[in-house]
């Protein structure tokens, strides 16, 4: 998988997503939600630590998991796949299908945002840095984001990565695509994973925020940041 | 897509100011019951644009005896509350379209979802 992602030259990354990520799970939607049921508790406490009535972004939202944590929030969950919101719906939450680099929200209109396991789908820094400036752009001054990416380092069953740019495999059971449960399909998403300080790197180049906190939770490298 | 939804979006046009409120077009909506609850309903009420929300209730034909102003709430009248909370929480636009006022591009809503996603070209 050498030169995954060209250092440099001509490269359509938004084709490139749209084939590796978004189309991936638009397939593997169902499946998917299956497996992702159970809210991580330091993601479950930022939500709890919010003010009543705060209204949040779940940027990524995926198949919901997050937005009915705190019911005393607004929750306002986006996702790239059809296949995903698809899933929310079907659970009851008002969604919308959006994109992180073109959110569908007011500026400077959110108390917070969250967005887990979302911007290392994104191909180049540069878009990965306009993600965070996109929901920097959406939160009111002083309004926090909590961002989780995997991480390359992880050593639980995914160890041993030898470079950022991966292809990741999902293992599709075709009893979620209406098939008899006998088959197994391959679909592979990309990921960029993120080093140690990559994380941090990343918030300095977006800019207009400061780092609140960074740690390291379920294989994936975190921050909170607060908008200036 | 919920009226409550709706006050917090904006057209993600890049022409657009990201600030004004998207014009609904429904062709079919829904009402299903949602838990009363007005505690959050007035937390609710103290952060939307009152405008655009009796706006966009006036043209789903939900907007009779609403408040004219946030000042206008009185958080004691539960009949009132009881009609904020129906208009903001429980009508569903289903199937329509959300046109963003300063381009005029619309973006669909289908299956209750609005569909915010930009063309190639847009971007």
């Amino acid at each position: 998988m050498e030169g995954l992602v060209p250092a440099s030259g001509a490269f359509d990354a938004d084709k490139f997503e749209d084939e590796h990520v978004h189309g991936v799970y638009d397939a593997i939607a169902r499946h998917f939600s299956h497996t992702r049921y159970k809210p991580w508790p330091r993601v479950a406490s930022f939500l709890q630590s919010l003010e009543d009535g705060a209204l949040v972004a779940d940027v990524g939202c995926g198949n919901g998991k997050y937005l009915q944590v705190n019911p005393k929030v607004l929750m306002m969950g986006s996702d790239r796949s059809r296949g995903l919101v698809e899933c929310c719906q079907g659970m009851g939450h008002d969604v919308c299908l959006a994109d992180n680099l073109m959110l569908p929200y007011r500026s400077d209109s959110f108390d917070a945002a969250i967005s887990i396991a979302v911007i290392h789908h994104l191909s180049t820094e540069e878009r990965r840095a306009a993600a965070v400036r996109e929901i920097l752009r959406i939160l009111k001054r002083g309004g926090q984001a909590l961002i989780y990416n995997w991480a390359m380092e992880q050593q639980g069953r995914r160890k041993g990565f030898t470079q950022q740019d991966n292809f990741i495999p999902w293992q599709l059971q075709d009893k979620f695509a209406g098939g008899t449960g006998q088959l197994v399909m391959v679909y592979n998403r990309y990921y960029h994973l993120f080093v140690e300080g990559e994380s941090e790197k990343l918030m300095e180049l977006a800019g207009g925020n400061e780092i609140v906190d960074s740690f390291y939770d379920h294989e994936n490298w975190c921050v909170v940041i607060r908008k200036l | 897509m919920i009226l409550l939804t709706h006050n917090m979006l904006a057209s993600p046009m890049k022409e657009a100011s990201k600030q004004l409120h998207l014009k609904i077009e429904c062709e079919e909506k829904v009402e299903k019951e949602q838990e009363y609850n007005a505690d959050f309903l007035n937390r609710m009420i103290e952060r939307i644009d009152w405008n655009s929300f009796c706006a966009a209730a006036q043209s789903l034909d939900v907007g009779n005896g609403l408040p004219e102003s946030k000042e206008q709430v009185d958080s004691s009248n539960e009949e009132q509350m009881k009609k904020i909370h129906h208009a903001l929480m429980e009508v569903d636009v289903v199937k329509g379209s959300l046109v963003c006022t300063e381009t005029g591009r619309k973006f669909p809503i289908a299956a209750g979802i609005p569909n915010m996603l930009l063309n190639q070209d847009e971007l």
